[in-house]
């Protein structure tokens, strides 16, 4: 449920002119904290996100992903290109606390958009910058999509290990899963904003520039330390020596056992078997150089086990152990149906479906999502007129000339 | 003793959490990192240990096979470090005294320890009733789980980041430290915007952090998708639907790779033209981005053959200029030699323990009025606690040595 009276950024107005999902996903963080976000779409079909995969459905193409990013958002169309568009967008910023921008540095000049000219127009305001590689520096005019950025950040380079890497050490390094790495951008992103409003009211508006590369390098910074360490980590190296992704009867489980207790737990699970009571394997040096047969033995006996059972009664015995989940267990869980993590958000064509809303909850509650994704510029009158007193002709003369 | 200052009222140059106080009870990769990124803001955070039980990251460990490196230092600098035996009621009581005098509260213990130590929200809010406390943990403080034990890849395992990640014919993936970081660095997001409503409010709030709910945020595309339409996307390795070009393509060096992307038409036309390949813009099989997608294990091994004459930087720079989405899969080592990572000071200099210069990552922000910081190298066990049990609480060195005898400061 919505949860408004815990909802940290409650009264703020944030404008998110912006295309990529790491700018989004800050957004949308504000959003789901309880701030208004105002999404600036291009007229017309509105942002190339709603028809990125993974889509709800092919025709029209309706992108799960630009729904997951987005509910919550209030949707109105502005062409920045347009001296029309600049006026308006400019008379949005002047109501607003924040403005996230992903638009390419070269071209904010352009839209209006300098920082510079930004920061006279509107000395209050938040300018959080969120580009692949920053606003400034050799590589801020880089093009980068999410792949290239998980690369840039170096967990690219490290993935996979374990089980993966052990049935194909031949292959190209794999992703992550969807937008990892700009999903970290845009939490970062939420970070530095939120900092900046923190002493807004103080010292006023500042540019905020956040790279999407930056943040994946300080969220990978063990790599950095190990180097200064005097290693140089490749995904061969940093492979836990057992234990890892074990595949049972009906699935797979992770198992990590770095302290004493919790190996002597496992070996407990598996019924305190022969090979298990080997005194030289009381030593944990010991473990790491037989990790490969200690995982043949661990292998073979859970392919007899079933996971749930794995799960459950190795975690009795204090084992670190865990499914990997499907997104069906994931919702039909009990501990998420405790959480109260999903809400409900409508989705046109399929009702009323649960959307996951944010991974805490504030004193004791979960937090909601205010709205369903709308389409582009169905708040314009609302924005545009309502809040902003512009006049209902004048928005039919703007749209008439593309500029909403 | 080392008097405490609090510092001058916050002003331009300084760092936003400037004054800010943090007591930080965290231990192990997530919750040090949420801290961390409070400490980069410029938060005066106190790390509170115990030499009994200190943090796992901090000694050697065997966790991949080699007794050394733990991986500690860079989460805990610019952090103070005092010691506390928890267990003993008159460290509790020290720690609440400390948390009267602070703004922030983190810990990353298993559900109910820290009520159990006297130390729960309940407990430190009537000692300071507007504090902001998180709690990090695997599964959150409440739900039948919320006792389950876990690390990195276990999070990714429970959220489902781990299920969808590997190749399309293998089985599912380990996320690693990204994973307690970023749940480290989600715990900070909420923890400021939580610490921004009680500056406006004077109300203090409980975040309660899940590590396994960090990795569901990372799918909730796939989870609305399968709530909607009961699909779900599969493990697909490095495709993304749709498009072609997607991939990491090896290059002349070892183990080098670049990663690849055209997802527009016009990246598609510059990609073709960029390597010289001016007949596939008429190849049926990659007419549009549907065929490419479908044709694109054929498209990959051409590729290849073309990145693999190449260093990754070259081809890297032959596609940017032409404007398509290219770079290389950078190892540690390319990121602190990397011009443009240290021109920004992402990547920079610091004096280690031994006073050696060592490369160490910076704020990943540049806040134009108010830029975070990096001062310290990480402090030694109990490096601080004079300054914070002298300085800060006003204890006397017989007090404190008293304290040290008895094993409450230890």
């Amino acid at each position: 449920m919505s949860n408004q009276h815990n909802a940290p950024l409650a009264g703020f107005t944030v404008v998110e002119h912006a295309e990529g999902a790491a700018a989004s996903y800050a957004g949308r963080m504000m959003s789901v904290m309880g701030a208004t976000v105002i999404k600036v779409e291009p007229p017309g079909e509105g942002s190339a996100l709603r028809r990125a995969g993974p889509l709800l459905t092919q025709e029209p193409a309706a992108s799960a992903l630009f729904h997951y990013l987005n509910a919550g958002k209030q949707f109105v169309t502005c062409n920045a290109e347009s001296a029309d568009g600049r006026l308006l967008l400019n008379g949005l910023l002047a109501r607003a606390e924040l403005l996230i921008d992903d638009t390419p540095a070269s071209r904010r000049p352009a839209l209006g958009l300098d920082p510079d000219v930004i920061a006279a127009q509107h000395p209050g305001l938040v300018f959080l910058s969120v580009l692949p590689f920053g606003a400034s520096g050799d590589h801020a005019h880089y093009h980068a999509y999410e792949l290239n950025v998980f690369h840039a950040g170096g967990e690219g380079y490290l993935m996979p290990n374990g089980l993966t890497l052990e049935m194909f050490p031949g292959r190209p390094p794999v992703k992550i899963y969807g937008h990892f790495a700009e999903f970290i951008g845009g939490t970062s992103a939420v970070c530095a904003g939120v900092a900046a409003l923190l002493v807004r009211e103080e010292l006023g508006g500042q540019f905020v520039d956040v790279s999407v590369q930056d943040a994946n390098v300080s969220v990978g910074c063990f790599a950095i330390q190990r180097l200064g360490d005097g290693v140089l980590e490749n995904r061969h190296g940093r492979s836990f020596k057992y234990g890892g992704v074990i595949e049972c009867s009906d699935g797979y489980v992770g198992v990590l056992t770095l302290e004493q207790r919790q190996w002597e737990g496992l070996v407990k699970l598996m019924d305190d078997p022969e090979w298990a009571r080997d005194p030289a394997l009381q030593e944990p040096l010991e473990r790491s150089r037989r990790g490969a047969e200690i995982n043949r033995h661990l292998r073979a006996w859970a392919r007899t086990q079933r996971v749930e059972e794995v799960v459950r009664k190795g975690q009795a015995l204090g084992v670190p152990l865990a499914k990997y989940n499907e997104p069906a267990d994931i919702l039909e869980s009990e501990q998420s149906k405790a959480r109260g993590v999903f809400a409900p958000i409508d989705l046109p064509g399929f009702g009323s479906v649960p959307a996951f809303t944010a991974p805490f909850l504030l004193n004791g509650q979960a937090l909601g999502l205010a709205r369903a994704v709308r389409r582009p510029g169905a708040d314009n009158e609302a924005v545009w007129c309502d809040w902003l007193g512009r006049k209902t002709a004048e928005l039919d003369r703007w749209e008439r000339h593309g500029a909403v | 003793m080392e008097p405490f200052e609090r510092g001058a009222k916050l002003k331009t140059g300084m760092p936003p959490l400037h004054g800010v106080r943090v007591a930080d009870f965290t231990l192990h990769a997530a919750g040090p990192f949420c801290a961390h990124i409070l400490a980069l803001l410029g938060a005066e955070c106190i790390k509170i240990e115990t030499a009994g039980r200190p943090d796992i990251f901090r000694k050697p460990h065997p966790v991949y096979g080699r007794m050394g490196a733990a991986t500690f230092d860079q989460v805990a600098s610019n952090k103070l470090s005092v010691q506390l035996n928890l267990k003993h009621p008159q460290g509790a009581e020290l720690a609440k005294r400390l948390v009267s005098l602070s703004d922030i509260v983190a810990e990353s213990f298993r559900p109910g320890v820290m009520e159990r130590l006297g130390l729960g929200y309940e407990a430190l809010k009537a000692v300071k009733p507007d504090i902001v406390m998180v709690s990090i943990s695997a599964s959150g403080q409440t739900g039948p789980e919320r006792g389950y034990a876990g690390y990195a890849p276990l999070f990714g395992a429970a959220g489902g980041l781990g299920t969808l990640t590997g190749y399309e014919d293998g089985p599912p993936t380990e996320i690693r430290h990204v994973m307690d970081h970023s749940t480290g660095l989600t715990a900070a997001m909420a923890v400021l915007a939580a610490y921004l409503r009680r500056k406006r409010t004077g109300a203090g709030q409980y975040v309660d952090v899940a590590a396994r709910e960090v990795a569901c945020g990372f799918i909730g595309d796939a989870l609305l998708q399968f709530a909607a339409t009961g699909v779900a996307p599969r493990r697909m390795g490095n495709d993304a639907p749709y498009m072609a070009p997607h991939n990491v393509y090896p290059c002349a060096e070892p183990d080098s790779w670049v990663s690849i992307v055209a997802a527009v038409e016009d990246e598609w036309r510059a990609f073709a033209s960029a390597l010289g390949r001016p007949e596939w813009l008429s190849d049926a099989r990659f007419a549009s981005a549907q065929a490419r997608w479908i044709h694109r294990s054929e498209l990959d091994a051409q590729i290849s053959a073309w990145t693999r004459k190449r260093s990754r930087r070259e081809v890297t720079r032959i596609l940017q200029a032409a404007g398509v989405a290219a770079f290389p899969s950078y190892s540690a080592q390319d990121i602190v030699d990397d011009p443009h990572l240290n021109g920004r000071g992402t990547i920079r200099s610091m004096a280690g323990p031994n006073n050696e210069s060592r490369k160490v990552v910076g704020p990943p922000w540049r806040l134009s009025r108010t830029p975070a910081t990096l001062e310290r190298w990480t402090p030694a066990l109990g490096e601080h606690n004079d300054r914070v049990f002298g300085g800060l609480l006003g204890l006397s060195r017989e007090e404190i040595d008293e304290l040290v005898a008895d094993q409450v400061i230890y």
